[in-house]
């Protein structure tokens, strides 16, 4: 690919001033890379550049200043300035199975004059017709032979493999925290635009982990819901003494089941499909991986919000909704209820332990 | 910076005899008596609590201001004048609140965790609280506790000060009426307008039309406490209405706002004598439990 990036232990994104723009496509969600990389061409995650961003803060008010609704999703207009800084010419948006605001950004991109490729998701997951006819459709578009995107798939299969042992890391061996778990696994969806370099460094971290001490806490938990958009999360959780070992939305990016095709593949990530698909997952996925309470992330203003009571109906162990809206640290709010749902787990496991803080004979307060 | 005393009279007089007796030798020392604070920084109001062993010996309240560990120092020199006291001879403290970090104590805590401590501890055994409603200056929290107490889920206002102590603040200010004097004026309510604004900066706007229209502030007092109650009675039902239904923080003192709650709930809520003060209460306990099980393991040690 030739893409250059600057030394890191985990993923990032490539060096932005010197991408060829010309081979590059923005993507709004996760969709079947194979097929862009087979194409030769070089996907590239837009909501990864705009949270990866210094200014990310900043590409909200630019989009809403370019005349988003305040009231509309941070990802969104993340994304929009994310292809308006980088000079993104074309940008492959979900337009089912992600959010109707997709599909409107996607006639603001072309309004703009940026080249624009919808993918939709079938309504049900078993509509598998509708899906390989989705998946043709990409690779007719990119000029591919479809049969190509199969092999990439296979040649990907072996990357995400790896991912998948890192996944395995957090949860049985309590090896890689939650953050890195979060990274690794999110950033499947465009693989830092280049599979080779993300083989690399995957393999070099593997190398790394395995010396390590393990996570040293009782209380483990796991991320439901789409990735976070707020920056300090995991950290601050790491903190107050939980583990996260399960990230819900970015292990299902790193495709985590055994399939042969990409309608196999694409039919069995849960994200684009029904509501029931993905309980399933976390209803297993708490069992395997000893879990006894869940944060459920939800974005502001996303519709995805509404799940939350179907949620709470099925998961039997307990959860914390937190809504955030913009990029940047958590709040003071946030900070209390994350808190206190950790002490809570922790009460219900066992007694507070009191060797978190060294006992002063005589308290100086104030 | 005026502070004040907050425990009723008969409380504070009751504990604090008995203290005396219990703790003071003729020469005036203390004879191995776990002395423990519980700092309740909140967003408008800092709360303290000095307990000597299982009893409640103090309290102090003052608005947090913008220095709050000059408050704090504030309060704990009037606490040690009036318990004569030293402050080194407080051994054990927890801090909790908005402002649990910003000072230094032996622990910190969530008033989440406080809270639910320190309604179990109030009620006794007698009544089994199992739904705690706090209304804060700047938030509304909603607790369940299992039988034993301990907390199993709670739900907490989000970004919006909307059904919180702050809206009264506002309300009360717009309607030139003492937030203390709320209460009392809403029992006088006729006709209850309905307020529909779920934000607090809207409803000022809905109250001021209400006023226009020439409608009693008696009813409109009414009328901003059932808005709140339906708010936090939506919170409630997140969680699950379990009785006994605890109610504090200082809108708890609000008698107009209590009776709204009721109605709504359709159950009868428990507040405590000093409402305000419970969340530092519980830290207070929580000190004194790390205290007792620290000098037990010494002991373990030393033997």
């Amino acid at each position: 690919m030739n893409l250059k990036f600057h030394d890191n232990l985990l993923p990032t994104l490539p060096i932005m001033q010197e991408l060829p723009l010309d081979r590059v496509i923005g993507i709004t969600s996760n969709i079947p890379i194979e097929i862009v990389f087979a194409a030769g061409y070089i996907p590239i995650d837009l909501n990864n550049i705009f949270i990866c961003d210094r200014l990310s803060y900043k590409m909200v008010e630019d989009a809403e200043s370019a005349g988003i609704p305040r009231n509309t999703c941070a990802w969104i207009k993340g994304i929009y300035s994310a292809a308006k800084v980088y000079n993104i010419s074309n940008v492959i948006s979900v337009i089912q199975g992600d959010c109707s605001n997709n599909q409107a950004l996607m006639e603001i991109f072309q309004s703009d004059g940026i080249g624009t490729i919808p993918f939709a998701y079938p309504h049900s997951k078993n509509d598998y017709k509708f899906l390989h006819k989705q998946l043709v459709c990409l690779a007719d578009s990119l000029g591919v032979d479809y049969k190509k995107a199969e092999d990439m798939k296979r040649q990907l299969d072996i990357i995400r493999t790896k991912v998948h042992e890192i996944d395995r890391l957090t949860w049985e061996e309590n090896l890689v925290t939650g953050e890195e778990n979060h990274i690794w696994t999110v950033s499947t969806s465009d693989m830092m635009g280049d599979y080779t370099v993300f083989n690399e460094r995957v393999l070099r971290f593997l190398k790394l982990v395995k010396n390590r001490k393990t996570v040293q806490s009782d209380i483990r938990i796991g991320v439901i819901g789409i990735p976070p958009i707020c920056e300090d999360l995991y950290s601050f959780l790491s903190t107050i003494g939980a583990h996260v070992v399960y990230n819900e939305i970015q292990r299902q990016f790193s495709m985590p089941y055994h399939t042969e095709t990409l309608v196999e593949q694409y039919s069995r990530y849960t994200y684009p499909y029904d509501i029931f698909s993905r309980i399933e997952d976390i209803q297993r996925e708490i069992k395997q991986r000893n879990i006894i309470g869940l944060i459920h992330y939800v974005q502001s203003f996303c519709h995805r919000h509404i799940y939350d009571s179907i949620i709470r109906r099925h998961i039997r162990v307990p959860i914390l909704t937190l809504d955030c809206d913009r990029p940047g640290r958590l709040d003071g709010a946030m900070r209390t209820r994350l808190e206190a749902f950790i002490e809570m787990l922790g009460n219900s496991e066992t007694e507070i332990s009191v060797t978190s803080r060294q006992y002063i004979q005589g308290g100086h307060i104030g | 910076m005026s502070t004040e005393n907050t425990l009723p009279d008969y409380y504070f007089t009751i504990n604090y005899v008995m203290f005396c007796l219990v703790t003071h030798t003729n020469n005036g020392y203390y004879i191995n008596m776990k002395i423990v604070a519980g700092i309740d920084i909140g967003s408008t109001t800092t709360k303290v609590v000095v307990m000597c062993g299982h009893t409640v010996i103090g309290s102090k309240t003052s608005s947090t201001g913008t220095n709050c560990k000059k408050t704090i120092k504030l309060l704990f020199d009037e606490m040690a004048e009036d318990l004569a006291i030293r402050e080194d001879e407080i051994q054990y403290s927890v801090a909790t609140g908005y402002g649990r970090r910003l000072i230094q104590a032996n622990e910190v805590v969530t008033e989440i965790t406080a809270n639910s401590k320190a309604a179990k501890w109030i009620m006794g055994k007698k009544t089994n609280v199992r739904t705690l409603i706090n209304i804060g200056g700047q938030d509304c929290k909603v607790i369940a506790l299992d039988n034993n107490g301990i907390m199993v889920d709670f739900a907490m206002n989000d970004k919006c000060a909307a059904g919180t102590g702050r809206f009264l603040e506002v309300m009360s200010r717009i309607l030139e009426v003492e937030l203390d004097e709320l209460g009392t004026l809403s029992e006088r309510a006729e006709d209850i307008p309905q307020i529909n604004s779920l934000c607090t900066v809207f409803g000022e706007s809905e109250v001021i039309s209400l006023l226009s229209q020439g409608r009693r502030v008696e009813d409109i007092i009414a009328g901003i406490h059932k808005s709140i109650a339906k708010r936090v009675v939506s919170m409630v039902k997140k969680v699950g209405v379990r009785e006994a239904i605890f109610f504090d923080g200082g809108p708890a003192f609000n008698r107009g706002l209590k009776k709204s709650l009721e109605e709504e709930l359709g159950v009868a809520l428990h507040v405590p004598p000093d409402p305000q003060i419970t969340t530092a209460i519980g830290a207070a306990i929580i000190a004194n439990e790390r205290l007792e099980k620290i000098q037990k393991n010494n002991k373990k040690i030393l033997h």
